[in-house]
């Protein structure tokens, strides 16, 4: 029996290849969109999980909102850790990391460049799953000035040595470190990733008391049977008892007293939450992260694009019921039941899905590097042979076989014998109004994934072309000048007198990029106000990023020492209560020394100093010059200066490569993510209204059929070839402009919410609606015209003669 | 075999109701050859759709081997049909995509006929039709003629009581036609009853009785034999 369904179904899928191969290139581009995607959110769901205890790590995290500044960190203070660990019963154990910047490696004389270290407490190989294969396996950091190297480290400095024991050097700060063990490369799942970690033990702020500084991210294992959110309510009260007295001390104002206008905080954040779900100020993150939504938003395009073919399948079968109508009455006149017809027609569903998958995983494996380049992965191809996939791709077939199968089944097999001998039953009605239905359906994902696409192209062009306030082109930034010591002031001079260079200011302060970073209290009149950020530049620093001046005056030589005036921005003049008249007013600084009084001596123009997602903060610029510059080209190509920069370099400091970037690249980066989706959402708008229009290709082919007799008569009549294919086009043209009506409000309020990520972004224009909708509207036609225009095109006589 | 008492049966369209069988009453013994004839549009298939059980009347009764059918739903009747009534039609309706032994084989895959006993009768009825040497080719491959003996080979493999024809000749040419009315006279000088609908007076000269109907009635019958 069953070797019958599957013959006639093969037989059936080579007379109607055609249609055959609409439906299968559909299901095989929706299937490799689910596999991609389903590997995609299975490793970004996967992040931290390979910690045996990741179910009961916390990290606490600190969010505050102080004087209408929020503030939200993944770091916290460095006596949290003990703290918690100490007063909280259900914390079994308590860790912490610390980042390490710019930690450049000697070992025997030679330099290894900058490596990714972090200081780590004694407990961390405890709390995280970091296995260790070679060393000390228990107490690798239960000394000072002791290091755990990664693997890969340990072969690029040691090669096929035996690293333990051996001492390396941190340079830069002239620290050096045992080596007690190797540990595995930590794993790529991991929302951090070191080669050096480096004992507590011996680092200075790693002793601190104070609850008012922030630096170390923290761990909490809880008990097996602790409940995250009962621990985390228990952290008010510690915070005021530690952090209380500590804050009459530094701000002159009780906890209590502050808490009334502010806000402030810790709170756990599970450990697997931390990739997808960290909201996290850039300077307190260890790595960029990924994001939920886009969690949400892929998964759902896959779904889509599964659906939209499967509903080809599904439209195809039922509008070809003609060509099946008489089999299916012999069928029933020689004894076949329902049933059997039903699981007849699913055998052939079947065999399709079966195909399509297997064509599926050849897309998807010529895709996987284009894939993995887009989402950043590194996905493999033999992955999706670990048996959880095997079993979903199995689970897949037999979804789609029920979904594309099962009404054309029921619908095929509940032909009246004697109308299906006849082929007496109606294309219209009830049927082809489902048929409608599904085809509304796929263009509302289309047109609206169009509109989607538009939307993200329009505001990541309102990014490329917004005035920031400075100018973002053909600026150069060279980092980490410093290290040339001595020659920094020499390697300056010798790059200003370039011709190829228009301007040069010597700060490591940029709005987009890798940048310094510095804040502090705020007071006015000896009275905590906020805390604001600082830009520590020189006098070129305003023309070299072309900013503008709104008041006063810029820094000069001319004035001498300038080290308690500074230039703020329109925001700071506002949150200082200063306004219009910020010119030659006093504010104070705190400082290790107490507070400074700082006199205004300008106002900028506010600038985009922080990514377009964020309002624009209040910023201080203050004279002090270090750390690295930038460099303003007059032309566009700066290669030249690159090539000179290297030489000039290389001449002062051999034991570092020259570290630059181009401005405008740091900031595109900045946007990457959306970029990213822009991409992916671009890609899958084509990929689902080709699929759309495969099917409304199929389906054109069989009006085309079914009126074969009636454009024929028409065209006797006198009906002009444009008539018929208006005749043939018209309906499914109305079902597509009736999707718009569900399409762009949908769209319309999921991509505001999209934007809402943006503190700048664009307003969603008429045009844009109207674009999305000739796209559409344009391919449908094509699609539809070409057909029906082959239609119209028919000698009359031949469509006559086959009554 | 079959009788039927008072057969009625209706088409209603929104607004006309045709009357196709009225009060229509008739018997046909085992082992008969019966042929029903009339013009176009007197009910006469019809009255073969629910002969066969395809269709189910209005009024009246139909009595199969003495068993009243007249009130079966599809599921029943679709049981009794497929191991007692065997089907020829005038368009042959072969499955175009299944070869000739697959078409004949069909009937018993449907009464659950095991595969090696399936091969057997599927052959020896093949070679009784004289079409064995055709067996794997498909049916736009046969002349018109072999499409019908192969029809009526799957019409047979179940080795039906009783075989139902419309216009069996109705697309062949005469030399064709004869040789399926000889194989008709052949099954049913073999014990098979035979009803057939026919607008050919030649064709109806190969059975026992002739009944002539107009207007969904009978109007006269004629025993040839």
């Amino acid at each position: 029996m069953i070797s019958n369904y599957l013959k006639t179904g093969w037989r059936n899928i080579i007379k109607n290849r055609g249609t055959f191969m609409v439906n299968i290139i559909g299901l095989a581009l929706g299937i490799a969109s689910v596999i991609m995607i389903m590997l995609y959110v299975s490793s970004e769901l996967s992040y931290d999980r390979f910690n045996k205890k990741a179910d009961r790590i916390a990290r606490v995290v600190f969010r505050a909102n102080i004087n209408g500044e929020e503030m939200n960190e993944a770091v916290v203070m460095a006596p949290v850790a003990q703290t918690l660990e100490n007063d909280i019963p259900e914390v079994t154990d308590a860790t912490r990391l610390a980042k390490s910047h710019n930690n450049r490696l000697e070992y025997n004389g030679t330099y290894y460049g900058q490596s990714n270290m972090g200081y780590v407490d004694p407990n961390f190989f405890q709390v995280f799953t970091l296995p260790i294969i070679n060393g000390d396996q228990r107490t690798p950091l239960d000394k000072p000035n002791t290091v755990v190297i990664s693997e890969t480290l340990a072969k690029n400095i040691f090669g096929s040595g035996d690293p333990v024991g051996k001492v390396i050097r941190v340079t830069n700060r002239d620290e050096s470190y045992t080596v007690t063990a190797v540990m595995q490369d930590i794993p790529e799942n991991s929302h951090f990733h070191f080669d050096i970690l480096a004992s507590t033990l011996g680092y200075v702020n790693a002793k601190k008391t104070t609850w008012m500084q922030s630096d170390f991210f923290t761990y909490l294992v809880l008990k097996e049977d602790a409940d995250i959110a009962e621990v985390e309510a228990k952290l008010p009260a510690i915070t005021r008892k530690y952090m209380g007295p500590q804050m009459i001390d530094a701000i002159g104002m009780s906890y209590e007293e502050f808490q009334k206008d502010n806000d402030l905080g810790l709170f756990l954040q599970p450990l697997t939450d931390i990739h997808l779900h960290s909201d996290f100020s850039d300077a307190t993150t260890l790595e960029q992260g990924g994001d939920i939504k886009y969690i949400y938003i892929f998964s759902i395009v896959a779904i889509f694009m599964l659906v939209i073919a499967c509903i080809n399948f599904m439209n195809l079968a039922t509008a070809s019921a003609s060509k099946r109508s008489k089999e299916v009455g012999i069928r029933k006149v020689l004894g076949s039941n329902k049933k059997q017809l039903i699981y007849q027609f699913l055998a052939e569903a079947f065999i399709s899905a079966l195909i399509a998958t297997v064509l599926a995983i050849v897309i998807f494996a010529i895709s996987l590097p284009g894939f993995n380049q887009l989402a950043g992965k590194n996905i493999e191809f033999y992955s999706l042979l670990k048996p959880v996939y095997v079993l979903c791709l199995i689970g897949l077939i037999l979804l789609i076989t029920v979904l594309a199968g099962g009404y054309p089944a029921f619908y095929l097999s509940s032909f009246n014998p004697l109308h299906a001998l006849k082929s007496k039953f109606s294309g219209s009605g009830k049927n082809s109004g489902i048929r409608s239905g599904l085809v509304v359906f796929q263009f509302v994902i289309s047109a609206g994934l169009i509109l989607a696409t538009l939307v993200v192209k329009e505001q990541m062009s309102y990014i490329q072309n917004k005035d920031l306030g400075y100018e973002k082109d053909q600026l150069l930034v060279v980092h980490n000048t410093y290290l040339l010591e001595n020659n920094e002031d020499n390697f300056i001079q010798e790059i200003k007198n370039n011709p190829r260079v228009e301007n040069l200011t010597h700060s490591a302060y940029v709005p987009a990029g890798e940048s310094y970073n510095e804040a502090g209290g705020i007071f006015l009149k000896g009275e905590f106000l906020r805390r604001m950020y600082f830009y520590n530049v020189d006098e070129n620093y305003i023309p070299t990023m072309g900013m503008e001046l709104l008041a006063g005056r810029n820094f000069s030589k001319d004035y001498g020492n300038e080290s308690n005036n500074v230039i703020i921005n329109e925001k700071a003049a506002e949150a200082l209560g200063f306004g219009q008249s910020a010119i030659g007013k006093t504010f104070q600084r705190d400082t290790h020394e107490g507070l400074q009084d700082l006199h205004v001596i300008g106002i900028i123009k506010d600038f985009n100093w922080k990514s377009l997602h964020k309002e624009i903060d209040p910023l201080i610029l203050k004279m002090n010059p270090h750390g690295g510059i930038i460099i303003k080209s007059k032309t566009a190509d700066m290669s030249g200066i690159i090539e000179v920069l290297n030489s000039d370099w290389n001449s002062y400091n051999p034991k570092e490569a020259l570290n630059y970037s181009i401005l405008d690249d740091s900031f595109n980066h900045t946007y990457l993510k959306e970029q990213k989706m822009g991409t992916i959402l671009t890609l899958f708008a084509i990929l689902t209204i080709i699929v759309a229009c495969l099917g409304l290709f199929g389906l054109v082919t069989f009006t085309a059929q079914q009126r074969f007799k009636e454009t024929g008569i028409r065209k006797v009549l006198g009906s002009s070839a444009s008539q018929i294919v208006a005749l043939l086009s018209k309906d499914f043209i109305k079902l597509v402009g009736i999707s718009f009506l569900i399409a762009f409000p949908l769209s319309y309020y999921l991509m505001n919410k999209w934007l809402q990520d943006f503190a700048f972004r664009i307003e969603i224009k008429w045009w844009l609606f109207l674009l999305a909708a000739t796209i559409t509207l344009g391919i449908a036609f094509l699609t539809i015209g070409i057909k029906s225009f082959k239609a119209a095109n028919m000698n009359p006589v031949k469509s006559l003669k086959i009554e | 075999m079959i009788k039927i008492t008072d057969l009625e049966k209706y088409y209603k369209t929104e607004e006309v109701q045709t009357i196709a069988l009225n009060k229509l009453s008739f018997e046909v013994k085992e082992g008969e050859f019966a042929a029903i004839m009339g013009p176009s549009g007197c009910g006469k298939s019809t009255l073969l759709n629910i002969l066969g059980m395809l269709d189910d009347p209005d009024g009246g009764s139909y009595l199969f081997n003495g068993i009243e059918v007249a009130g079966y739903n599809e599921r029943q009747r679709a049981k009794l049909r497929k191991h007692n009534i065997g089907f020829v039609f005038q368009s042959f309706n072969l499955i175009d995509e299944l070869s000739v032994f697959e078409n004949v084989e069909l009937p018993l895959i449907y009464t659950g006929v095991k595969p090696a006993e399936r091969k057997e009768r599927v052959h020896e009825v093949l070679e009784k039709m004289q079409i064995m040497h055709r067996r794997k080719h498909f049916p736009q491959q046969l002349s018109g003629g072999q499409q019908q003996r192969v029809a009526v080979a799957r019409a047979v493999v179940n080795n039906p009581k009783i075989i139902l024809a419309d216009e069996p000749t109705g697309n062949l040419d005469s030399s064709n036609g004869n040789e399926v009315m000889d194989l008709l006279t052949e099954l049913n000088e073999a014990g098979t009853t035979i009803i057939m609908v026919t607008h050919s007076e030649h064709d109806a000269k190969f059975s026992h009785r002739i009944i002539r109907m107009l207007d969904g009635q009978k109007v006269t019958e004629n025993v040839l034999v």
